[in-house]
């Protein structure tokens, strides 16, 4: 068992990290005060080639393996959490099933220039009314002529409001639940497709989440991205583990970042005559947060190990994701305490990690949805 | 053209680095970087190869297998080739050795012109472009800040001087040593990282450029670490009191002139 990164991984990451100090890191800030897009960066970064991370080379993508996209996805949240979000989006969530089912025509118009950032992806699962209860699913698609007339709204959108196109989950028949979820594709300028009420979020600014309406929306039969109307729930499973092993390494990058401000405050802070970092329960934070990260971050690369050689993934990107998330929830609430009052100060980054992590208990499912499932997995039907 | 760029892997600036027990040797966190100022020798000969066609980069740096993350930055940012010249039995401190290793290799391997940084931000003791082009017998021009290959056999190069910039024509071949501002180093693209992460680097022996070992190993070298010293901590901040903004101007004035002797 060999737990070492490749020569080539490792060499991976470090350029990552790098560009990230380089690039992202100095205007992290400046995203997070002003909430706004940053268009600048986005356009700098996308000329680099990382949207087209997980793609293939003949497409003009990268074929990075699991290990890599995760490594990815760490340094990128590490670097600042909303601008990651949006890059993830268009890597992942917001492209894959047009890559996985999109006609030629459909990836020419959406996917090839979403992987160099010309234009932005998103995925639309949830509702006012269903997040991690997909079945509970409103929107309706109603087979009209030779295409699909789509009804509803969806909420929480990442890169909704400013989005190209977007990847919309409906039902055919409510009354199948799971059964009747299917995927969509639905592009800016349709008739009827229109950006609702925008969302202030307490975290993960920079990027801009908010409600899409679809009143109307007619789309070419095509547009059913899928092999045939039904089957849309089993698609969504076999992007599932990626996306619970991505947010969880998200978490572990948040953590990184606040871990190692928290190391620096400790090291120079001082307090009755030394530095804190003398102090044993000082001493005792950085032990149970370096004992609790490395054990995330084996998680998910084991997670992301299984899933690259098609392995049964289900229950551990489920863990892996429940666990890295409430370990990065920990390190941030201990980097305000090390930081003690300076925490509760704008000016200070600790605050943005605090808030910033809070996000990611929901992304991939809820904890109590997640240990609902993993409980279910081990002990079997009854 | 082939342009020839020598580069040394460092210690992180923040690397946490402490002095061991023996005060002869140094403990350094693992994290290493390209030297601040190569990058600006590499990106300045990748940006050359861009505008003129027909133009190698080979970049090299003498050390441990360690540097080769180093080089393969290098690649990333766009040299054509790199190499390992491997230090293991030899000395690796002694600048001495390092610019006769380099320059053997140069000498070996063959070039237009080669491009290093000015000094290495971990010793700093700015002494091995300007030794191995003595040893290669050729011109140099320090801390450059604009380069011009004119007609591929000439450069017109403006390096910084004291009070200003001088602007020096010298005929190649001659080495040049890179100053902050010459150029913005690139973030290197994605393919350029993958291209790194596959390529082959070779590693080379220093004594198969035609040096004696007895000439470059441990015992050879000229310099010797006595020990090192932590430099000294800052002084406690001193607040200046005064009952309004003018008395405590007043005051500082007073240390700064009678203590500090600054004014």
């Amino acid at each position: 068992m060999d737990f070492q990164l490749t020569e080539e991984q490792g060499f991976f990451k470090k350029t990552v990290a790098d560009m990230i100090d380089r690039m992202v890191v100095p205007k992290s800030q400046e995203i997070d005060e002003k909430d706004e897009f940053p268009w600048e960066l986005w356009k700098e970064f996308a000329r680099l080639g990382y949207l087209g991370l997980r793609y293939p080379e003949k497409i003009g993508g990268l074929n990075a393996d699991k290990i890599m996209c995760m490594t990815f996805y760490e340094e990128i949240a590490r670097g600042s959490v909303g601008f990651a979000q949006s890059a993830i989006m268009n890597i992942l969530m917001g492209t894959y099933f047009i890559h996985r089912f999109g006609s030629d025509a459909i990836k020419e118009r959406c996917l090839y220039p979403a992987m160099k950032g010309e234009k932005i992806a998103t995925m639309c699962f949830t509702e006012d009314q269903s997040g991690s209860d997909l079945g509970a699913t409103r929107t309706l698609a109603v087979q009209d002529g030779d295409g699909w007339r789509i009804n509803g709204t969806k909420m929480w959108i990442t890169n909704g409001p400013i989005c190209d196109f977007c990847t919309v989950l409906a039902t055919t028949d409510p009354s199948k639940g799971l059964k009747g979820l299917n995927f969509y594709l639905v592009e800016k300028g349709t008739p009827g497709f229109s950006t609702g009420q925008i969302i202030h979020k307490l975290g993960c600014r920079g990027t801009v989440t908010g409600e899409l309406v679809f009143d109307n929306v007619w789309v070419p039969y095509e547009n059913l991205l899928g092999k045939e109307p039904g089957k849309g729930v089993s698609y969504v499973s076999d992007i599932l583990d990626e996306v619970r092993l991505m947010t969880g390494a998200m978490a572990l990058g948040i953590a990184v970042g606040a871990y190692n401000e928290a190391l620096e405050f400790a090291r120079k802070r001082v307090a009755f005559g030394q530095p804190i970092g003398n102090y044993q329960l000082i001493r005792e934070k950085f032990a149970d947060m370096d004992t609790m990260m490395n054990a995330a971050r084996l998680m998910i690369y084991y997670g992301s190990w299984l899933l690259e050689n098609n392995m049964e993934s289900r229950v551990v990107a489920a863990e892996a994701k429940m666990y890295a998330t409430e370990v990065c929830l920990k390190v941030v609430d201990e980097l305000t305490r090390i930081y003690g009052a300076n925490a509760f100060a704008y000016e200070y980054k600790s605050q943005r990690y605090f808030r910033d992590a809070r996000f990611l208990l929901y992304g991939g499912g809820t904890h109590e949805v997640l240990k609902d499932f993993i409980g279910r997995s081990i002990i079997g039907k009854l | 053209m082939k342009i020839l760029v020598f580069i040394k892997q460092v210690a992180d600036t923040e690397a946490r680095i402490l002095i061991k027990s023996d005060k002869k040797s140094l403990e350094i966190e693992n994290k290493y970087n390209m030297n601040f100022f190569d990058e600006f020798a590499v990106e300045e000969a990748v940006s050359i190869k861009e505008k003129t066609e027909g133009t190698w980069v080979a970049v090299c740096t003498y050390g441990s297998k360690r540097a080769i993350e180093a080089l393969r930055t290098a690649i990333a940012m766009g040299a054509d080739q790199a190499f390992l010249l491997d230090n293991t039995n030899l000395d690796s401190d002694d600048p001495l050795i390092t610019a006769k290793i380099l320059a053997g290799f140069a000498r070996q391997e063959g070039f237009d012109f080669i491009l290093c940084g000015r000094q290495a931000i971990d010793d700093e003791s700015s002494n091995i472009g300007v030794m191995t082009a003595e040893f290669l017998g050729i011109p140099h021009v320090n801390s450059v800040m604009k380069l011009d290959i004119v007609n591929g056999n000439r450069a017109l190069a403006e390096s910084e001087i004291e009070g200003g910039r001088e602007t020096i024509e010298v005929q190649l071949p001659a080495l040049f040593t890179t100053q902050k501002g010459l150029n913005e180093p690139r973030v290197p693209l994605i393919t350029g990282v993958m291209k790194a992460m596959k390529a082959d680097i070779p590693l080379i022996d220093p004594c198969s450029t035609g040096l004696i070992r007895e000439t470059i190993d441990t015992g050879a070298a000229r310099i010797n670490v006595l020990y090192y010293e932590t430099p000294q901590g800052r002084p406690a901040v001193r607040i200046i009191e005064g009952a309004s903004p003018e008395e405590k101007v007043k005051g500082l004035i007073a240390v700064l002139k009678e203590e500090a002797k600054v004014l």
